[in-house]
């Protein structure tokens, strides 16, 4: 393989960093749970984990486009809750799919451009506009769109459920559309024009904006990006439940794709990590989510955990990634 | 005015030197202030003077030599300790809390444990009032004049018990009759015995208000003189003194003017780019000479779109006759202007990005295709400018932030090189670059005017000027004061008009 990386990541594959670390210790607990937890290293455990994980990782997908670009999208999960129970309720009242499918694209696409062009155009902070606009989102969609809390996928529609239960040479569909979102992440980050812009605006934006480029409808554009995975994570998450709770926006599960991005090592400055840093952190919350449901570890308690395990991630970035200024005015005089 | 020989100095400096990674910012500077006294310290940009005074109220350290004060000879750790003893600062840009009181500013860091609103206005008023100043103490900082925010700082360190303050720039933002109400403020500091520093580069109002003037050159003192035995031209000649770098400009060939490029009529933006108006031909080395804060980097910065929520107020810009307005330098690079940053770090190059991928960033940047990313363009690209521009690298995937100032400097230059523009801004091209790296740029500037590109050099450094440039223009107080043939320009020339 050519050892192409993306430019935030160029060189880092020699050194111990936080993502081989993170990878190894993904292996480790893995391999302690197998031997310690019964019913941890069992073919239908594996099938749940493989799937909760692919819907995590397609998150995080969204999440990390975001960050990089040194935006942050905290309102993924109300959009792929939302667009998508709107989807599956128009289905149930006998909108042809390709309709109901386009529109629930559309107000994807609008909330998205929505976010970007807070962000780019109005200067708001990322966090308060994502923040606001998941709210909003959420809001207006139980409000105006769907009546009921859950959705249920109507009978038929055997297309979207073949992203949840169908299987491609043994292996299950939602680990291939996690492993499709990734590649063409990568390939989008390696090869793209906008790629290489999304990793300069990380870096410096002021630097990215006096160079030319287009800094306003790049922060619209990645933002569009983020909503249509998380639509994407919508439509496997449906399809392997047969319904869409729209409740999950009001769950941990925008913490755990924070939590999965930034301990895979995505700085949250922006401009540092790729898609492999995804994957891993990926793995290693996958696997610690599964084994602590297994373990029957209650619900507040793993949120400590979690918690705990988020900020030490952020410290841990941090004191990679540093933003004193005394560092950043090294070389001068 | 006492002789000050006579009076114990409130502060004495002996021999203060300041390494920043083994250069001198200053070297053996002797210099003192006498209470009721009020010394000027002048010289060119980068000569010093900051330096000297960050020494002296606490936010540095001497490398070497010695700081006396009342008697005492002191090491301050942080601005803090200065203060306590006695030692303020007022800066140019007021370091005000913008949306608190008059009074409450008057007090911050000071407040007594217990105080009502009613109290600390009742004090502020006190204050102000014992030195005339008329500031409504219940006035937000926001909503006050310069004038009157300097007026809330240098209460402000009254209030402190300050017996030295240091004024850095206070005229620059002034109108004629504040600067007169500010004079007569400083003459009742004096009256009161409190030891003042003022730095300017007015150099009729150090020579009005001050008991004695040091010049500053090269980090060096070249002397201190007394105000009343002095001239400007004295002055001046002290604060260019140098011999070597007269006639460069005659030497070399000038270069003539090819088409117009750029006009710049009667521009006014913010505050700082009042009715600037120039022109910079195709083929030439443009120069705008000037102090800092005489509109020259701000006016860069308009033209090439890169002013951030600052428009245009009047005026036109026209490239090759044709009127432009950009609001993002989106449309400036596509348009063929690149402004080169002063300030690398801020918005020059990315810091996690190597060598080759800075250089390509801008390639990228500079036009709408390709859309897909080209690693054998990229390459290619990398190789020629690090050749073009010699860049010291052991590899061109070394990071940027890892190279001396003068690679990144390159770097920088080659990211907008690639452009290919027809005009370019390079705003203080050799700032913080090693001696050999600042030639090779000014080679590079020169061998572009050869190329038939308009190029637009903003300098404060006069050798810089002297030896880069076929036109030189002076920028004062946000307008083009003065235009010279580089043949007919000297650093006193310059000067004179640099200053007011």
């Amino acid at each position: 393989m050519e050892t192409v990386t993306a430019p935030g990541a160029s060189k880092v594959s020699v050194k111990i960093t936080q993502e081989w670390i993170v990878f190894a210790l993904a292996v480790v607990i893995f391999a302690l749970f197998s031997l310690i937890l019964r019913g941890f290293a069992t073919v239908d455990n594996m099938l749940a984990l493989v799937r909760n994980v692919s819907i995590l990782g397609i998150l995080s997908v969204g999440m990390a486009l975001s960050i990089l670009g040194r935006g942050i999208d905290l309102s993924i999960v109300a959009t792929m809750a939302v667009s998508v129970a709107w989807m599956i309720l128009m289905l149930g009242e006998g909108v042809a799919p390709p309709t109901a499918f386009a529109l629930a694209l559309a107000f994807v696409v609008l909330v998205g451009a929505a976010n970007g062009f807070l962000v780019a155009y109005v200067e708001i902070p990322a966090v308060f506009t994502t923040l606001a606009m998941g709210g909003l989102v959420y809001g207006l969609g139980r409000f105006a769109m769907i009546s009921v809390d859950i959705v249920n996928l109507p009978p038929g529609q055997d297309w979207l459920r073949g992203f949840g239960s169908g299987t491609l040479a043994g292996i299950p569909a939602p680990v291939i559309v996690f492993a499709v979102v990734c590649v063409v992440a990568y390939l989008f980050l390696s090869y793209a024009k906008a790629g290489r812009f999304v990793y300069a605006l990380g870096d410096n934006p002021a630097a990215a904006r006096i160079s030319g480029v287009p800094v306003r409808p790049l922060i619209v554009l990645q933002y569009v990006i983020a909503a249509l995975i998380a639509f994407c994570a919508g439509l496997v998450m449906t399809a392997n439940v047969d319904s869409m709770n729209t409740r999950i926006v009001n769950s941990t599960l925008v913490y755990d794709v924070i939590l999965v991005v930034v301990l895979g090592g995505i700085g949250l400055g922006g401009g540092k990590g790729g898609i492999r840093n995804v994957v891993v952190g990926t793995l290693l919350i996958g696997i610690l989510l599964n084994g602590m449901t297994i373990m029957n570890i209650p619900f507040l308690m793993q949120n400590i955990i979690k918690g705990i395990i988020l900020l030490a991630a952020i410290v841990a970035d941090t004191l990679l990634n540093p933003r004193d200024e005394q560092t950043s005015q090294q070389g001068d005089i | 005015m006492n002789d000050t020989a006579m009076v114990e100095p409130a502060l004495r400096l002996r021999g203060a030197t300041k390494l920043y990674q083994g250069t001198a910012a200053i070297s053996d500077i002797d210099f003192d202030v006498a209470p009721g006294e009020v010394h000027a310290l002048v010289g060119e940009n980068g000569a010093g003077k900051s330096t000297l005074c960050k020494v002296i109220c606490g936010a540095a350290t001497l490398s070497a030599g010695e700081l006396i004060y009342e008697g005492k000879k002191r090491a301050f750790d942080s601005p803090q300790d200065a203060l306590n003893l006695g030692i303020a600062m007022v800066y140019q840009e007021t370091s005000l809390v913008p949306t608190m009181t008059a009074a409450q500013n008057i007090h911050l860091g000071r407040e007594p444990m217990f105080s009502t609103h009613k109290s600390l206005n009742i004090r502020a008023q006190h204050l102000l009032q014992s030195m005339n100043f008329s500031v409504d103490p219940k006035a937000l900082v926001s909503t006050l004049g310069t004038a009157k925010r300097q007026m809330v700082e240098i209460t402000r360190a009254i209030y402190f018990g300050a017996r030295l303050i240091i004024f850095d720039e206070p005229s620059a933002s002034l109108t004629p009759e504040e600067i007169q109400h500010l004079f007569l403020l400083i003459e009742d500091l004096r009256r009161r015995g409190v030891a003042v520093i003022y730095i300017s580069h007015a150099l009729e109002e150090a020579l009005s208000i001050a008991d004695r003037i040091t010049v500053l050159r090269d980090g060096r003192k070249v002397r201190t003189v007394r105000a009343s035995e002095t001239t400007r031209d004295e002055i001046v000649r002290m604060m260019v003194g140098r011999e070597v770098a007269r006639t460069r400009a005659s030497e070399r060939r000038i270069r003539d003017r090819g088409e117009l490029v750029l006009s710049v009529d009667n521009v006014v933006s913010g505050t700082m780019v009042r009715n600037m108006t120039f022109k910079v031909f195709a083929g030439q080395v443009t120069t705008i000479a000037g102090l800092v804060g005489s509109g020259r980097t701000e006016i860069a910065k308009v033209i090439a779109g890169a002013m951030k929520r600052r428009r245009l107020r009047g005026g036109t810009i026209k490239l090759d006759n044709r009127p432009v307005r950009y609001r993002v330098p989106t449309q400036g690079v596509r348009d063929g202007i690149v402004y080169v940053t002063e300030d690398r770090k801020m918005d020059g190059f990315f810091e996690t990005m190597s060598i080759s991928e800075n250089i390509y960033l801008g390639y990228l940047a500079g036009q709408r295709q390709p859309l897909l990313v080209s690693r054998k363009r990229e390459r290619e690209l990398a190789r020629n400018w690090s050749d073009k521009l010699q860049i010291a690298a052991i590899n061109r995937d070394a990071r940027v932030i890892e190279l001396s100032g003068g690679n990144q400097q390159k770097v920088v230059i080659a990211k907008s090189m690639v452009q290919k523009p027809k005009l370019v801004i390079f705003d203080e091209p050799t700032r913080g670059v090693d001696v050999g790296a600042i030639e090779e740029i000014h080679k590079l500037i020169g061998k572009l005017a050869d190329e038939g590109v308009a190029v637009l050099v903003i300098s404060s450094y006069l050798p810089e000027v002297l030896s880069v440039s076929d036109r030189i223009l002076v920028a004062r107080g946000g307008r083009i004061v003065e235009q010279f043939d580089a043949s007919a320009a000297t650093e006193e020339k310059i000067m004179f008009a640099a200053i007011h």
